[in-house]
């Protein structure tokens, strides 16, 4: 019995780190599928839009009241934390188009025992409940996302330089391996406690705190936000990179952090699928 | 021909959380959790040869799918060992899992909105058909499930027994050798039903594929299978050709019997019962149950002695045999 717990751990690790160039395929099969399924409802689109313009309007006006009695926030200025917000909101693209329908929808598999169906077929399970889904009108979040970050950085009077925009590119990637890690651990415990949507309501309470540099949080919630619910990494970071306050070495830790909530989320996944089938206690 | 299917003495517990009834023991449960355990498969011992169709038989938590879902690699056993398509199917990885199928009949995999015909398309990318494979065996599939001009439809629109097809020609693509079919005529009709039978039965004549299924309708059994595992409180109880189980298990026949004769001298039933039980009697239909035995010489005397239109010797009723079958396990069990 113990041996073919080894063996099983040995594969696996070769599986992690060889991406089968026929994964790419598989990919843009799901997707040609997914873009095909959501054409049908071309309403999804404009109602897509409508509420993103609403959300970031009314972040916009929390904001522009925050500022009434103060100038700065965590030593941030207004335009700074728009720039940060436009990060946020493009962020929040990638967590509804890709994550939400894709492996957002884990408990309900677990439940139904359709994940079985999922795990006789020749290909990472984690991989395949991840990306099978792309809801591609949640897209135009990460462009209008994106847009309100330029904007802001237009209003501040700030051009980026080409290190800085790379520095961005990479700690934007970074940002989203964390966000991603957070919901396949969340997702994870579907295997334990069986019913586990209502968990995608947590992740939505805690991501709030992104919509804010880290630097305006207490020290508690700092901590927290930087090392055990680590979305510190996922919009000030970023942010920073765009407005020029990054140092290098910040950089680099956050590429370092993605690395690590990733291989953590990998585990856990494991762990959890041997649960699963019954093959720990 | 060695095995493409090994049990040896596979078993398999689950530890199931058990909770009085009422709030006491919700909050009970949720503080101090009691576990139970809970043998679905104990020791169960078979092989199966390549081309085989094998049904397993039993009742609702038999374990019948528990074992299903070890060999397909789903589950991983507590005790014995298990071999499948030479791979031990938990460990096997992708190498196995091309060589098995797996059919839900309470699951799906087709997409609904889309017509089933781009899960194909996902099916041949995950599998890795190539084109002309791909072109040929879905044209073979189709032309077999008389499926024709279903494949345009989106899923949703589809009929019951429309949609276990596609889900078969879903699970096929990738042409398995090994086909593992939980409840696949699950809710459909009789004619979707003996469709799916008679596609199963050529499909293994055509590529040789074995077939593993459970269901609960019997004439998916004597449809299909050569051979049934009798499996009952997760223990095996018999493994052999189903006509052998009717033999073994019942100790009657049954004698169905068109009397003739005109109104004047019309047969009664105590004149019948001198032969065997009355099983039921309409005349001129009559049904007699007289032991195994002695169906030929009752059969000889009912047609000197009465005037007999017709006679037939069956078995008694399948169903009725396998809840002999399983009531007689059940106190062998005790």
């Amino acid at each position: 019995m113990e041996q073919w717990a080894d063996e099983t751990n040995a594969a696996n690790l070769v599986m992690m780190f060889r991406v089968p160039t026929s994964a790419f395929r598989l990919l843009s099969a799901f997707w040609r599928l997914n873009v095909a399924e959501e054409l049908q409802y071309r309403a999804n689109f404009i109602a897509s839009v409508l509420g993103t313009v609403f959300n970031m309007a009314t972040a916009l006006l929390t904001l522009s009241l925050f500022f009434h009695h103060t100038t700065t926030l965590g030593g941030w200025d207004y335009w700074e934390i728009v720039v940060l917000l436009g990060v946020f909101n493009a962020l929040t693209g990638v967590i509804e188009a890709v994550l939400r329908p894709g492996i957002g929808q884990l408990a309900g598999e677990v439940r139904s025992g359709e994940l079985d169906l999922v795990l006789v077929k020749p290909v990472d399970a984690q991989g395949f409940v991840s990306f099978r889904q792309l809801d591609i009108w949640r897209l135009t979040d990460i462009v209008l996302g994106l847009g309100l970050a330029g904007y802001a950085l237009f209003r501040l009077g700030h051009t980026p330089s080409l290190a800085q925009l790379m520095a961005f590119g990479l700690t934007i990637a970074a940002a989203a391996v964390v966000v991603y890690a957070i919901w396949v651990v969340l997702m994870s415990l579907a295997f334990w406690f069986v019913s586990v949507e209502n968990i995608a309501v947590l992740f939505d309470a805690v991501y709030e705190g992104a919509r804010y540099p880290v630097s305006a949080y207490p020290g508690a919630l700092r901590f927290l936000f930087v090392y055990l619910i680590p979305i510190a990494w996922t919009t000030t970071i970023p942010a920073s990179a765009l407005t020029g306050r990054l140092r290098p070495e910040i950089g680099l830790a956050a590429a370092a952090v993605a690395g690590v909530a990733f291989g953590l989320a990998r585990a856990l996944w494991r762990t959890a699928l041997r649960r699963y089938a019954g093959a720990s206690g | 021909m060695s095995s493409i299917v090994t049990a040896e003495r596979l078993s398999k517990t689950f530890q199931v959380k058990v909770r009085d009834p009422g709030l006491r023991g919700a909050l009970r449960a949720l503080f101090r959790p009691h576990y139970r355990d809970v043998l679905a498969v104990r020791d169960v011992t078979f092989g199966i040869d390549p081309g085989e169709i094998v049904a397993f038989l039993g009742p609702n938590g038999a374990g019948k799918t528990t074992t299903l879902k070890m060999l397909a690699g789903l589950l991983y056993p507590t005790g014995g060992r298990v071999e499948v398509a030479g791979f031990i199917p938990w460990t096997g990885g992708p190498a196995f899992k091309r060589r098995i199928a797996l059919v839900l009949g309470n699951r799906q995999q087709l997409v609904w909105d889309l017509p089933p015909e781009e899960t194909f398309l996902l099916n041949r990318a995950i599998y890795d058909v190539g084109d002309g494979d791909y072109r040929e065996r879905l044209a073979e599939l189709v032309a077999l499930l008389e499926l024709g001009d279903v494949l345009q439809k989106p899923v949703r629109q589809l009929s019951l027994g429309e949609r276990m097809k596609c889900e078969l020609v879903a699970s096929l693509l990738h042409r398995p050798p090994l086909l593992f079919l939980d409840e696949p005529t699950l809710g459909l009709d009789v004619t979707a039903q003996d469709a799916i039978r008679r596609f199963l039965i050529e499909y293994r004549d055509r590529h040789g594929a074995t077939v593993l299924l459970t269901s609960h309708y019997m004439q998916d059994v004597t449809a299909l299978a050569s051979r049934v595992l009798m499996i009952n409180r997760g223990r095996l109880l018999y493994d052999g050709a189903l006509e052998a189980l009717v033999a073994r298990i019942a100790r009657t026949k049954r004698i169905e019997l068109v009397l003739g004769g005109g109104d004047g001298n019309r047969v009664t039933a105590e004149a019948l019962a001198a032969f065997g039980e009355v099983k039921s009697f309409h005349f001129p239909n009559a049904v007699l149950e007289v032991r195994r035995e002695d169906a030929p010489t009752m059969s000889a005397r009912l047609l000197a002695a009465l005037p007999v239109a017709d006679l037939s010797i069956e078995d008694p009723p399948i169903e009725e045999v396998i809840r002999l079958a399983f009531a007689r396990g059940g106190e062998e069990d005790e």
